[in-house]
């Protein structure tokens, strides 16, 4: 597989808090189409590397590229999608409904005063049907299970109809039965709709069938391009922290 | 109630009451969502600085104290997103450094007097047509700006991180929000009073949130309680020669334990 646009281009960066080194010396790239997984140990810089490539944290040296633009310059940000780890956990007091959320992601591209225009209703309406959640739109957030929570939050970052979903953890706080359905969503946004996924994960044996490429971050970074001889190389076993091994996720023959 | 409103003063009151409920609870709404009640409390005792200059020099304390307000706002919006300060930490020096500010500057210029009082906890009688007409112009400018914002200001108010990821300016909205509760409450205290204003601002909100429902009717439902609790409480100020801040409040903390009661899970 080809890939010519590198959405996030990432070079020599370093990043320290208080004298601490959290991230030394990563360059890697991201490009149109992939779906890449990014693990490491808790504390290893996956989560402040995610903020970098997001423009919440300014790194300390080192360049960033979106979409070929210095991170400084680029303004399209509703063309990242971004679900944050504390998904699905929402404040139950918050007064929501799924509907005003999943809107939320149209609110960057609307002029002033201006209600929701055709286009906007039908985004948000798309993004919830991709999610299933359609049928709980009028519903409170603060009501759902977590599963259902963390539906409602990718599909607010889908309704402004992202090139790129950016996912941290967001499934802490969710059963295993609805964890298998939002793997097997995600993969399916990536192969159908063409969305490139980065998805900071500790699942990753479960899919590892799915992604591409595997990003080991723990301050530095270790690329692999092939994920499933990835997870046995001594390399990322020392990175991780831990002896890594593969658990093959069998698909179920229909 | 026709006896109450033949007077000159009690009109120019509902007037000012009813624009300053309408003010308080849309601005409260996303006050209280950003979990920033005690801004409004720092923000009024800011306000009174600025009181107790026009009153000492000689200005027009309504000015000043929404001058002071608003360099107050922003100087709390600077300290929080420039240090790494607690936000409830920063609001409490301020509080405590106006206070203290504002009762120096009285004491030094002898204008400790019932003037300075009725600015403390409000008065009807204190509202004259000139503070009427300044609180129609500045406040529809500052409803208009929440109202043109409304949809950013929940969104920063629901998660900052994620909307400024979704292109959102957040700094800046978040200046325009403190801005406009400090013009807000400034507006506020000739009615309310500015050790009560808060109350105005934050009470219908958190009643209306007990309700569960969406953004929208939860913050019609706080502004309609926000107006039932001044018209009633400046009727029953009227009849039982009450303060009429302290009967506003007592009316909205009324709407509030109902609300609680009845929404008890």
């Amino acid at each position: 597989m080809k890939f010519k646009v590198p959405i996030f281009d990432v070079k020599n960066l370093n990043f320290n808090v208080r004298g601490q080194k959290v991230l030394l010396n990563i360059s890697l790239e991201i490009f149109n189409g992939e779906y890449v997984a990014i693990i490491g140990p808790n504390g290893g810089g996956k989560t402040t590397l995610i903020r970098m490539l997001l423009g919440l944290e300014t790194p300390t040296n080192g360049e960033i590229r979106i979409f070929g633009k210095k991170i400084k310059n680029f303004k399209q940000w509703q063309q990242i999608g971004y679900v944050p780890q504390r998904a699905s956990h929402v404040d139950a007091n918050f007064p929501a409904t799924v509907l005003d959320i999943v809107s939320m992601g149209r609110v960057s591209k609307r002029s002033l005063f201006s209600r929701m225009s055709a286009e906007d209703k039908e985004a948000v309406r798309d993004a919830m049907l991709k999610m299933d959640i359609l049928d709980l739109k009028d519903k409170m957030v603060g009501t759902l299970s977590g599963g259902q929570r963390q539906r409602v939050m990718i599909a607010r970052a889908l309704a402004s109809k992202p090139e790129i979903l950016i996912l941290d953890e967001p499934n802490t706080g969710v059963d295993m039965a609805s964890q298998k359905s939002f793997y097997a969503l995600l993969a399916k946004l990536n192969k159908e709709e063409k969305i490139t996924i980065v998805f900071i994960t500790h699942d990753i044996g479960v899919i590892a069938d799915d992604i591409g490429r595997l990003f080991t971050i723990n301050q530095k970074a270790v690329i692999c391009n092939n994920p499933k001889e990835a997870l046995s190389c001594e390399e990322m076993t020392e990175l991780y922290g831990i002896d890594a091994h593969l658990v093959h996720n069998h698909k179920h023959q229909h | 109630m026709t006896e109450m409103l033949s007077y000159d003063f009690m009109q120019r009151a509902f007037l000012a009451g009813i624009l300053i409920a309408t003010l308080a609870s849309i601005s409260g709404t996303f006050v209280v969502l950003k979990r920033y009640s005690m801004i409004s409390e720092t923000l009024a005792h800011s306000a009174l600085v600025g009181v107790a200059v026009g009153l000492v020099a000689g200005f027009n304390p309504l000015w000043m104290a929404v001058v002071v307000a608003i360099t107050s706002a922003w100087l709390i919006e600077y300290l929080r997103s420039s240090f790494s300060l607690y936000s409830d930490a920063i609001l409490a020096i301020l509080l405590s450094g106006s206070l203290a500010i504002a009762v120096i500057i009285v004491s030094l210029g002898g204008a400790f007097n019932n003037s300075l009082f009725s600015y403390l906890f409000g008065s009807i009688l204190a509202v004259s047509y000139e503070d009427v007409v300044t609180i129609l112009v500045f406040g529809t400018i500052a409803l208009g700006l929440l109202l043109a914002f409304s949809k950013e200001l929940y969104f920063i108010a629901y998660d900052e991180e994620v909307a400024q990821t979704s292109g959102v300016k957040v700094k800046l909205l978040n200046f325009l929000l403190v801005t406009v509760v400090a013009i807000i409450i400034a507006l506020s205290i000739r009615v309310v009073g500015s050790l009560l204003i808060g109350a105005l601002m934050v009470i219908p909100t958190v009643s209306a949130l007990q309700y569960r429902v969406g953004f929208l009717n939860t913050a019609l439902i706080s502004l309609a309680f926000a107006l039932i609790s001044v018209l009633s409480g400046m009727t029953l100020s009227f009849y039982f020669s009450l303060p009429s801040g302290a009967t506003i409040v007592l009316c909205v903390l009324v709407i509030f334990v109902v609300s609680l009661v009845a929404n008890k899970k």
